[in-house]
């Protein structure tokens, strides 16, 4: 478990289904998903590929919507919700980090990690002593007014984790953050989720199937055929 | 505030991560709009120098005569000598105002003309010569012979087909047949030829001869009436303004024309020109629209996951869609720029060139009872660009909608995960 201090359940799916027709074919990405997730936790979605786990990250967003069951972020309903104040919920409440990093391409790695507290409307010099600091955190003084194109796939992450983060969101959402790294990178992406975690109680949520990634979870959850096969808190030395 | 500079930032970039692809469009936009501009250049231009032109032939920019004079004709409708002096006064305290530079006196009548060799009807216009001079052209169109001097009363300037039917050269003598104004009786009066001219409007060549204003009002029997008073502006556009200032001051006594009611032919035959122009116009750029409407759908089309990316981030589905339109903006806020400074630089060649017609006619070419001239001169107006600039602007917004709604609909969330 996490050391940081729990401030109760931050997100809940109960009974959520989620199924896709292609063709004449039904496919059933999840079904009937019941979890919690409480504030701080680090946990990994777990499972090989097709079992799920990004179809469960964008429903825990709102970036998609549930066949059968409810979500819940905070004592937030998300069916509830439309479009706009799903984009505002996400804009206060949720950083995400991806595979695929997904910066902004015509953005700075400045810009790019600013993005969500321009957004909010954060005052210039505030937010730019923030994100300095921010990146400096994250090992990118020096580079922040390179494009992602001129960075490298661990540093563009690691922009994606100061963007994911900047906003000081109750949850983030990773799919597969390590994914595309090398090892080095990866571990030490994931002593930066894990100290973000530690020192700000920001709650992560990611999915891997990788085991040496689940390893520096503090909760398992593992998918397969868009089924919960587990959910097991483990006991993780400290980085 | 800052969302929105964001926004402005982000349309502005993404323009230039395809250069090609925004010059291209940008281009296609700034050639219509400069076409644009110069093709209502040159069609201002030639309306311009077609009522200028008819202007110089006898018309003018605005006119005031007897009341029904215009509709019902006749040569007993007349202007007393109270009613001129009232327009020359109205004329003098507005000269400045108005932009007035000549005010002449004319007369009217439909005749017969016979020499030796046969006779013809004609229509008689009884001028004040050495002031004609200084605004008409008829002067300019003499093609043998001298234009008239006051002092010579017995001469005329007769057009060419006259001429030639009666066979008549500058010097030889004709007579004149023509019903008083206010009597049934008919008058005649030997007059010589002092000059033939050609104005290229062939009704006009044909049958019309000139002949100074006292000897008109002599042989009408007017004393010192006239049919009408012309007036001649430093610039068209003031027309209406001096023809209602006119109808306001000198009453209902007299009716008082701008050249819109004076040469209703022109009028029309340039309404049904710009309206084939619009149509025109209209054609090309929707042409030029399928084109720009295509590349941003497809702009917007290619960037799906960058869309759903912004929808992760809490970008809401007003400012996704505000970024389309602004990108949209910019291209047109280009196009503008571009098309203005290339239609300018259009109109400005053929403002001081000209556009040669001989190019598309080999000879003169008339329309609305007015001459073209041969060389077309561009004019161009503020009024014209800005309203073309609006136009770029409001068909690159309406385009926009499209891609932008699309942008603004997100639901591609299953990209983000895609290298």
């Amino acid at each position: 478990m996490s050391n940081s201090k729990t401030t109760g359940s931050l997100l809940r799916l109960e009974g959520v289904s989620r199924q896709y027709t292609q063709g004449e074919e039904t496919v059933h990405a999840l079904r009937d998903v019941t979890f919690e997730a409480d504030g701080g936790e680090f946990i990994a979605i777990a499972g090989p590929s097709g079992s799920g786990k990004t179809t469960l990250l964008n429903l825990c967003a709102g970036l998609d919507r549930p066949t059968a069951g409810k979500v819940w972020l905070g004592n937030r309903d998300l069916s509830e919700l439309n479009r706009h104040q799903l984009a505002r919920l996400r804009l206060e409440e949720v950083g995400f980090i991806f595979q695929a990093f997904n910066l902004i391409p015509v953005l700075s790695a400045e810009e790019n990690a600013e993005f969500i507290l321009l957004l909010r409307g954060m005052a210039g010099e505030t937010r730019r002593a923030k994100i300095r600091a921010l990146l400096k955190e994250v090992g990118l003084e020096g580079l922040e007014s390179r494009r992602p194109g001129q960075l490298s796939g661990g540093q563009q992450q690691r922009v994606a984790v100061a963007r994911a983060i900047a906003a000081e969101p109750k949850l983030v959402l990773a799919d597969e953050p390590t994914a595309n790294l090398d090892t080095e990178t990866a571990f030490s992406l994931l002593n930066l989720m894990d100290r973000l975690n530690r020192e700000h109680g920001t709650t992560f949520l990611f999915s891997t199937h990788d085991p040496r990634v689940m390893q520096r979870a503090h909760r398992i959850i593992h998918l397969l055929d868009g089924r919960i096969e587990s959910d097991e808190r483990v006991a993780v030395e400290q980085a | 505030m800052n969302a929105l500079r964001i926004i402005i930032i982000i349309a502005w970039r993404n323009l230039w991560r395809n250069p090609r692809r925004t010059v291209l469009t940008a281009g296609t936009v700034s050639l219509g709009l400069g076409l644009l501009l110069v093709f209502l250049g040159i069609g201002d231009g030639s309306h311009r120098q077609m009522i200028q032109g008819a202007v110089r032939l006898g018309g003018a920019h605005v006119a005031v005569q007897a009341v029904g004079y215009q509709e019902r004709g006749g040569i007993e409708r007349t202007l007393s000598a109270e009613q001129i002096a009232r327009v020359s006064s109205w004329a003098q305290s507005n000269r400045k105002q108005l932009g007035i530079t000549q005010v002449l006196s004319r007369v009217f009548a439909s005749g017969l003309v016979s020499s030796a060799d046969g006779a013809t009807g004609v229509r008689v216009i009884g001028l004040e010569p050495a002031k004609e001079k200084g605004v008409s052209s008829f002067h300019e169109k003499l093609i043998r012979g001298d234009f008239l001097i006051s002092t010579r009363d017995n001469t005329a300037v007769i057009g060419e087909g006259v001429a030639r039917k009666l066979k008549l050269e500058p010097g030889e003598k004709f007579v004149l047949m023509v019903q008083a104004a206010h009597s049934p009786e008919i008058q005649s009066l030997l007059l010589r030829v002092a000059g033939v001219m050609r104005t290229g409007l062939e009704d006009f060549d044909q049958a019309t001869i000139l002949i100074p204003l006292p000897t008109a009002q002599q042989l009408l029997k007017l004393g010192d009436e006239v049919h009408q008073t012309a007036i001649v502006l430093d610039q068209l556009e003031h027309s209406q303004e001096a023809a209602e200032d006119g109808k306001r001051r000198l009453g209902p006594e007299v009716e008082v024309l701008s050249w819109l009611d004076l040469m209703p032919e022109l009028r029309d035959f340039i309404k049904i020109d710009d309206g084939g122009s619009y149509v025109f116009n209209s054609l090309f750029f929707m042409i030029i629209a399928f084109l720009v409407a295509n590349t941003l759908l497809m702009s917007v089309l290619e960037r799906r996951r960058e869309f759903a990316l912004l929808d992760a981030l809490g970008f809401t589905p007003v400012r996704r869609f505000l970024l389309v339109i602004l990108e949209a903006v910019w291209i047109a806020l280009l196009s503008v720029a571009a098309g203005t400074g290339l239609g300018y630089a259009g109109h400005l060649y053929f403002y001081h060139r000209g556009l040669p017609l001989s190019l598309f006619y080999s000879s003169e070419v008339s329309a609305g009872g007015a001459l073209i001239d041969p060389v077309i001169y561009s004019h161009l107006t503020w009024t014209r660009i800005f309203g073309a600039a609006q136009l770029v602007f409001a068909l690159t917004f309406l385009l926009a909608l499209l891609p932008a709604w699309r942008g603004a609909k997100g639901q591609d969330a299953h990209l983000l995960g895609q290298a």
